[in-house]
């Protein structure tokens, strides 16, 4: 019967016995310890950092000082053609193999450019690195920037400039960078009207063969093994040696500009100098920014610790928003309030957002002074939360410093900031010569000299 | 052998006969002289260096060759449209030149070779991971 039969096969099935029996072998358990991030620098001037943070995924960047200040006037509006050129046909791979070749395996390849520094990184899942960092070395180090490609970019770099022309945001603060310095960071992030055709493959191969140099660049990984980083470091990209065309230093002028346009919210913002990347006075001016208000922590809430907010919410009953704005470059940098208005009330919002300023300069309370220091721990500590953040962090500092200083010891530096820093940060920014960029319906909007 | 696309300005000639045999006529660089003296016969019998032209000039236009003259460089594209021009006009005369200015087989550039094997490479790339 079948029951009997079945009983004879007993000891082939109960496969799941079988297999748990196996498992009461206990395997030891693998112990992951948290790793730190390495940094180091090899002999051809390439820093790699990586940090293995046993994620399934990992990402990698190229990091270099390739930012549009490099730019010559010559050759404007070639970084932004780099941008989007990463995906075009390179040494050893056509642009069609590259694009099915990441999107095989999961992963994505993309460019970011600032100011100072040029972006590309990858990501995928742990196992598929090797092929994805080919792609990406390829892309780095060995562009063909084939004619009819590029010029083929030129309905792209279109497309970029009109979605850019959409936020009132982006004029103001290209406008702004060209009208506070001479040169260097005072060119766009995006291409001039004028060179929109005539960037072309010559351009970009000379642009590349003096910036793109080991010594300017850094390998950054996250999820990989800084062994594999060191040796793809030496083998590959050391291609170009040397520090390429040194940068100029940027200038700062103190200028104006203005566009006249019939929006009805006026976007302004006002800075004078502030501090280069890196310094003490960076920090003070950083905590300046949160104690003025950089923006709501709470969405459509009343921004109760911001004084700006507060501060012009008295001189005007119309929409508006008013945040600090600080940025922070190599070698410079900007501070200022950044505010939107209605075009009638321009005027009041920004003497109203320029008094606030003034008032900090005669000291902070404790109250206020901590609180903008913790904002600014937990602002920074969240951006290190995600793999952008902390690869863009890790990135940032090799380049720039060579070091990575730990969340520890940011925050550390964040806490001896002294109110006293805080206030000459404020008198720096109301002494300093004025820069001033504005867009809307400017009639009652006042002149850089009439602040 | 070579083909016979040369004597025909017209588009039924046989070009992928043309395009993968002239690939192999000039590819060994151990020509005996009598090869060589055959193959200056040959260009010459062929007429269309008569009218001014090279032997690129003379390629049936497919999708491929469209791509390949999409590529190239401004100048070598406007030479090529002179040409080409001028024989039409020349054929239009029922004319031909006159010897010192007809096409030499030393002066025959195979301007388009390069960008065509490109564009015929990345076609093939791309059927290849289509199978996939």
């Amino acid at each position: 019967m079948k029951g009997i039969r079945g009983i004879s096969k007993l000891s082939t099935r109960l496969y799941a016995a079988q297999v748990a029996r196996k498992l009461d072998v206990s395997v030891e358990h693998v112990k992951f310890q948290p790793q730190e991030v390495q940094v180091t620098k090899l002999p051809s001037g390439l820093m790699i950092a990586s940090l293995d943070n046993y994620s399934p995924g990992s990402r990698i960047g190229v990091f270099v000082k390739a930012g549009c200040r490099y730019e010559s006037p010559e050759n404007q509006g070639v970084t932004h053609l780099l941008r989007l050129a990463a995906n075009l046909t390179t040494k050893g791979a056509s642009a069609f193999r590259i694009c099915r070749g990441v999107e095989a395996v999961g992963g994505s390849l993309g460019v970011t450019s600032s100011r100072e520094n040029m972006i590309y990184s990858v990501d995928c899942l742990r196992d598929h690195i090797d092929t994805v960092m080919e792609y990406l070395i390829n892309v780095t180090t060995a562009p063909e920037f084939r004619p009819w490609e590029v010029s083929d970019l030129t309905p792209r770099v279109k497309m970029d400039k009109a979605l850019a022309a959409q936020t009132p945001q982006m004029g103001v603060i290209e406008g702004l960078h060209g009208a506070a310095y001479k040169n260097a960071l005072s060119n766009s992030l995006y291409c001039p009207d004028y060179m929109v055709s005539q960037v072309d493959s010559d351009h970009m191969h000379n642009f590349i063969q003096n910036n793109f140099t080991s010594a300017r660049m850094a390998l950054v990984g996250l999820g990989v093994e800084h062994n594999v980083l060191k040796q793809v470091g030496e083998q590959f990209l050391n291609i170009r040696s040397g520090m390429g065309t040194a940068g100029t230093k940027a200038q700062y002028r103190g200028g104006e500009v203005r566009v006249q346009n019939g929006s009805s919210l006026v976007h302004s913002v006002v800075v004078s100098e502030g501090a280069a990347v890196g310094t003490d006075e960076a920090m003070a001016f950083s905590v300046l920014q949160h104690v003025l208000g950089a923006g709501p922590h709470i969405k459509r809430g009343s921004n109760p610790t911001s004084k700006l907010f507060q501060g012009v919410a008295k001189a005007t009953a119309d929409p508006f928003d008013a945040s600090a704005f600080n940025s922070n470059y190599s070698d410079s940098g900007l501070f200022g309030v950044y505010t939107i208005s209605q075009s009638a009330a321009a005027g009041d919002v920004i003497k109203a957002a320029i008094s606030q300023v003034k008032a900090v300069t005669g000291g902070v309370s404790e109250a206020d002074l901590t609180r903008a220091k913790t904002q600014l721990k937990a602002e920074y500590l969240m951006s290190l939360e995600s793999s952008e953040g902390l690869l863009d962090a890790m990135g940032s500092q090799a380049l720039s410093g060579g070091v990575y200083h730990s969340p520890e010891a940011i925050a550390q530096k964040i806490d001896s900031v002294s109110a006293t820093d805080v206030a000459n940060a404020a008198n720096k920014f109301v002494s300093g010569k004025k820069s001033m960029a504005s867009s809307g319906n400017l009639i009652k909007t006042p002149f850089v000299d009439e602040i | 052998m070579t083909s016979f696309s040369e004597r025909h300005f017209t588009h039924n000639s046989t070009q992928t006969f043309f395009r993968q045999n002239n690939m192999a006529s000039r590819a060994p660089a151990t020509t005996g002289r009598l090869l060589v003296s055959f193959r200056k016969w040959y260009y010459n019998a062929a007429g269309f260096n008569k009218i001014g032209l090279m032997r690129d000039d003379t390629i049936h236009e497919d999708s491929d060759v469209k791509e390949a003259l999409r590529r190239l460089p401004e100048k070598v594209y406007n030479d090529r449209m002179f040409r080409l021009k001028r024989a039409l006009d020349l054929s239009m005369k029922q004319a031909v030149l006159p010897k010192e200015q007809r096409t030499q087989y030393e002066e025959d550039v195979h301007y388009l070779e390069p960008y065509l094997k490109e564009v015929i490479r990345e076609r093939k790339e791309v059927e290849e991971w289509s199978k996939k």
